[in-house]
């Protein structure tokens, strides 16, 4: 009688057709993906029909939380050409540069210094949102130091004051920065902010409308009267 | 056994003959180092591009009176965006905590005579509505009454759609067909010889950002290219509490 022999299968499963899918799966998400940009509040806009895209270059976008808090984004141009005047970096030095010194000219009492360090990570920074008086401070923080002071929504140091006044003679210091930004020569940047582009306001939804009025309310009064509203996608039906 | 043993002794290997060696690798480490990096993206990316809504406000400059732009009464109607209350004057909150918002809208000019003085007014022309979009194709709340009162454009509208699904401005070429219809739609949508109506959307200081969007949101999908955005004032706060008094709400 002989045995009955049980075959001993091997178990291993040959995993290069799964390699295979999983580099595939990488490399879309590598190709499609753009990382999210690190914001002080996460806020969640409202939904449009609008089907329009943001633009990822030459864009001033101003975050609105919803305690009313400002802060600005700023992204120069994506040209490889310009990088060195119009790029994102080289254009929130010169903004930076701009804005302190149109500051001084209105506080004499109380001037800016910033030093090149403060202009290097001002340029490293994607949001900020601190008054100018705050901003030697906050750009000699380090990064982590940075995201926890800025995170703090009842600190009084955050956010870009914007209801001091409605005067085109004595800007306030939103309206500084924004005035800094549209002279601040990438002339692709002024051109998308005559027409509206330029400028993407994001708010979150329940935000109530007083608080993204008063900032709509200083751009009107710099005269820019068009921009536009960051949205989610809504789909209709017709 | 044997019979492996068998075939073997029959056939003498060659001296020199290469050797084929099997060459397996074993892939799971690399895929489970893809499957992290994976998720690593996965978590990182925002895969939704935010759309944008492009608007243009008057300057904030004070302009005379008598150079004003006067809607015509016929055409105009005013939109209220204000947090629902109850019969207390409290917020209401949905069950998320998050106010509720409703909508206000009278047609034509606000009437606020008190002629036999019983403290409400005779003729109030508001009326409540909601941002609750389509039921299939049938328009429902303020879409509805924005919807007819732009009809002649809507209709105008549809007709262009369906030469434009039919693809019959350039056959073939995809991008013609759509600018030429983006052209015809915008030409039709200022066409003044049309009734067109003039929004003027009034937001209250604590309404929700949401509601302000959903209103030009309304403004779009009716293509209604007239319409304003405006402060409310006391007239309307006056309008809306009468309307509560007459409407009392449980």
């Amino acid at each position: 009688m002989g045995k009955v022999k049980i075959k001993r299968k091997s178990t291993l499963i040959d995993m290069t057709a799964m390699s295979d899918v999983t580099v595939l799966l990488l490399t879309f998400f590598m190709l499609t993906s753009t990382f999210l940009q690190k914001e002080p509040v996460t806020v969640l806009t409202p939904s449009s029909v609008s089907e329009q895209k943001v633009p990822t270059a030459n864009l001033a976008s101003v975050l609105v939380s919803p305690e009313g808090k400002v802060f600005i984004s700023i992204a120069g141009d994506a040209d490889a050409a310009t990088k060195d005047t119009w790029g994102t970096e080289a254009l929130r030095k010169t903004i930076l540069d701009e804005a302190v010194t149109l500051y001084n000219k209105q506080h004499p009492s109380t001037p800016v210094q910033l030093t090149a360090a403060d202009r290097e990570a001002f340029s490293k920074i994607n949001m900020f949102g601190v008054p100018f008086q705050v901003l030697h401070q906050f750009l000699s923080m380090s990064q982590t130091e940075q995201d926890k002071f800025i995170a703090d929504m009842n600190q009084k140091g955050v956010g870009i004051p914007i209801n001091d006044n409605k005067d085109m003679e004595k800007l306030n210091e939103f309206q500084i920065w924004m005035r800094a930004i549209y002279n601040s020569g990438n002339e692709n940047l002024q051109k998308a902010m005559k027409k509206g582009e330029g400028i993407a306001v994001k708010a979150d939804k329940d935000t109530p409308y007083t608080t993204v009025h008063d900032v709509l309310d200083n751009l009107q009064t710099l005269k820019l009267n068009r921009f536009s509203i960051m949205t989610a996608l809504k789909s209709e039906q017709e | 056994m044997a019979q492996i043993e068998q075939s073997s002794g029959g056939g003498k290997k060659k001296k020199g003959a290469q050797k084929k060696m099997s060459i397996h690798v074993d892939f799971t480490p690399m895929v489970d180092m893809n499957m992290l990096l994976i998720t690593f993206f996965m978590l990182c990316t925002t895969m939704i591009k935010s759309q944008t809504l492009t608007i243009s406000l008057p300057s904030n400059e004070k302009v005379e009176q008598n150079q004003m732009n006067k809607a015509k009464e016929s055409e105009a109607i005013t939109l209220i965006l204000t947090t629902d209350r109850n019969a207390n004057g409290d917020v209401k909150k949905d069950e998320n905590g998050r106010p509720m918002n409703t909508v206000y809208y009278y047609e034509g000019m606000p009437d606020v005579t008190d002629a036999n003085g019983d403290g409400l007014f005779d003729n109030n022309k508001l009326k409540a509505e909601q941002f609750i979009g389509n039921d299939g194709k049938i328009q429902q709340g303020i879409r509805k009454i924005l919807h007819d009162r732009n009809k002649q454009v809507l209709e105008k509208i549809e007709k262009e759609k369906e030469r434009w699904r039919n693809k019959e401005f350039a056959p073939g070429n995809k991008d013609a067909n759509d600018s030429i219809y983006q052209a015809r739609a915008k030409e039709i949508r200022n066409d003044s010889t049309l009734t067109r109506p003039v929004v003027i959307i009034k937001a209250a200081p604590e309404a929700s950002w949401e509601s302000l969007i959903s209103a030009l949101d309304e403004m779009q999908i009716n293509q209604i290219s007239r319409y304003q955005i405006d402060n409310i004032n006391q007239v309307d706060s006056a309008m809306i509490l009468d309307y509560l008094k007459k409407n009392p709400k449980k």
